[in-house]
């Protein structure tokens, strides 16, 4: 069995919502059982094969989206295995409460993408809007496993409450990046937006450069030698998650340690320094 | 058996099941990597008094390790997984994290997990943090001279304790000089320490002894200078002195190995070297679940 090739047959018109097209469907039932989903699309409901042609092509397991200048939001929603590429652009929800398997948009994605992901691999091409890896709307808990990789830019408040996992974007990201952040690791290539690690707890934060302010809870660790950062550039670099700004050998780094507001631990380093 | 003059006995060495993990330790220099395994396998000949048996297996280049530094890998073996986890936490917190610069890793993946990190973290005293690198856990501990770097948890492995050979020589130049040449062999078998000081035990032991509460003492079968009077002396006519070499291993296979590497050193001197005979401890084969018998292992 191939993949399936979806082509989106009319880009204008309102947001689709992709939660229930997953590479499970498609090794559960087969074409016809992809074919009949019922999709949301504004005020209606279609059948996907209303909105998408269907194309037997690609790798077994595999689902690769042509959205055209269509806005498809939540792709990879709760996906748990296998692979969804997306030859274009993401709106809102892109691998959201994803558990497994791999998602790789071509092009830019909207925000909330892996928000409250615990498991697989998000791999964004271009930007990635507000709340990645972040809570839900009304939710308490953010990214919680799994790994997300964005080469272009981030909006703000990544990585926000995030418990465990990775997040490296190899561009800048906007405000309030880690906030609330319990663990995990979040990795900034170029600039980070003023205060960073607001009210974090626990994890690292590590950036090319000084962010634009410091949360007021932080204090200046100074330099030191940090042997783990050995460990995860050799890691990152494998899974082409080390951003091209951050050194390629040395371990030193200026360490800000915070939210001492919040009785946080957590830290903020800074490579670019050393 | 005869190996180049040297007589190969027939008998068997028996050893034990033993439960065994392997560290990685590495430091900023070869030197400090040499303080750190030095300090944490000193001590670590015998399980009959010392809680576990522990040496250093091999150099490791910095291509080699995690953290691309020197570093040596050290295996452990103790009679039980509480004594090992005991032995790896006692030993890694008191020897490798006070030794300035080192950092320790697993070097083993698969099996029963023993503390490492996480059984020293608590010396961070809050400040210490939890931080996975793909699918490895650590833990970061800060000391004085920056951040201890020590993995979470390491593998233990189902080993071989209690190997043995046994070199009957002329004189004691001559033992030692075969016991060398067999230690330098049988370090190249990966797998495989020789827990005793140089690889070399000279005081070997048989169960219990005239005194009461007495674990071991002295193989009076084996000293040269009991020859006349005790009467189940093993030492031959022409044997001035004795000596034995203990090999842990991490499966059956990797002490047989040793064990052929070491009594193979040892032939090559040959009788013209002054060694007499090989030959191995056992307790008659009632008490350990191996019997390593030299005429197969050199076969």
């Amino acid at each position: 069995m191939s993949g399936i090739v979806l082509t989106i047959r009319d880009p204008a018109g309102p947001p689709i919502d992709m939660s229930g097209v997953l590479p499970e469907r498609l090794a559960e039932g087969g074409r016809e059982a992809l074919a009949g989903l019922m999709l949301v699309r504004g005020r209606g409901r279609h059948r996907l094969d209303a909105l998408f042609t269907l194309e037997d092509s690609g790798p077994a397991g595999t689902l690769i989206l042509h959205p055209g200048g269509a806005v498809l939001d939540g792709v990879g929603t709760g996906m748990n295995t296998g692979e969804i590429r997306v030859e274009g652009e993401c709106g809102a929800y892109a691998g959201s409460a994803m558990r497994g398997g791999t998602l790789a948009v071509a092009g830019n994605c909207g925000a909330f993408a892996a928000a409250e992901m615990s498991g697989g691999r998000l791999r964004v091409a271009g930007d990635a809007g507000d709340f990645l890896g972040a809570p839900l709307a009304g939710g308490t808990r953010g990214m919680s496993g799994g790994s997300v990789v964005v080469m272009g830019n981030a909006g703000d408040r990544v990585g926000e409450r995030i418990r465990r996992g990775l997040i490296a974007v190899h561009g800048r990201v906007g405000s309030l990046c880690g906030a609330r952040m319990i663990a995990g690791t979040i990795v900034v290539g170029a600039g980070c937006g003023p205060d960073p690690g607001q009210a974090m707890r626990r994890g690292s934060i590590l950036l090319a450069q000084a962010p634009d302010a410091v949360p007021s809870g932080f204090v200046d660790g100074g330099m030191n030698d940090w042997l783990f950062l050995d460990l995860m550039r050799k890691e990152l670099i494998d899974g082409g998650a080390w951003p091209s700004g951050f050194p390629t050998a040395g371990t030193r780094a200026r360490r800000l340690i915070g939210d001492r507001s919040a009785g946080g631990i957590g830290e903020v380093l800074v490579l670019a320094e050393a | 058996m005869r190996l180049n003059g040297v007589h190969i006995e027939d008998t068997f060495a028996e050893a034990f099941p033993m439960l065994g993990t392997r560290l990685v330790i590495t430091a900023d220099t070869p030197a400090w990597v040499q303080a750190a395994v030095v300090s944490m396998t000193g001590f670590a000949t015998s399980v009959i008094a010392c809680g576990c048996e522990a040496a250093m297996e091999r150099v490791l280049p910095p291509d080699e390790t995690p953290d691309s530094r020197p570093g040596a890998a050290v295996l452990l073996f103790a009679m039980s997984k509480a004594e090992l986890a005991k032995q790896v936490a006692r030993r890694v917190g008191q020897c490798v994290m006070t030794c300035p610069g080192t950092a320790c890793y697993a070097g083993l993946r698969d099996g029963p997990t023993i503390p490492l990190g996480n059984a020293l973290r608590y010396f961070g005293d809050g400040w210490q943090i939890a931080k996975r690198v793909g699918s490895r856990r650590y833990w970061r501990i800060p000391v004085m001279d920056g951040e201890f770097l020590c993995e979470a948890a390491t593998a233990a492995v189902d080993g071989v304790g209690g190997g043995n050979v046994i070199i009957l020589a002329a004189n004691r130049r001559a033992g030692l000089a075969a016991a060398q040449a067999a230690v330098l062999a049988i370090r190249d078998v990966p797998g495989a320490i020789l827990p005793f000081p140089g690889g070399v035990v000279r005081s070997g032991s048989k169960i219990g002894g005239k005194y009461k509460g007495l674990i071991a003492s002295t193989n009076t079968a084996f000293c040269p200078t009991l020859r006349a009077a005790v009467p189940a002396s093993l030492v031959p006519e022409g044997v001035e002195s004795i000596l034995e070499l203990v090999i842990d291993g991490v499966s059956e296979a990797t002490v047989a190995a040793a064990m052929r590497a070491g009594i193979g050193a040892v032939a090559d001197l040959g009788a013209a070297g002054g060694v007499v005979s090989v030959t191995a401890g056992n307790y008659g084969g009632k008490l350990g679940r191996y019997q390593f018998r030299l005429h197969e292992v050199m076969a």
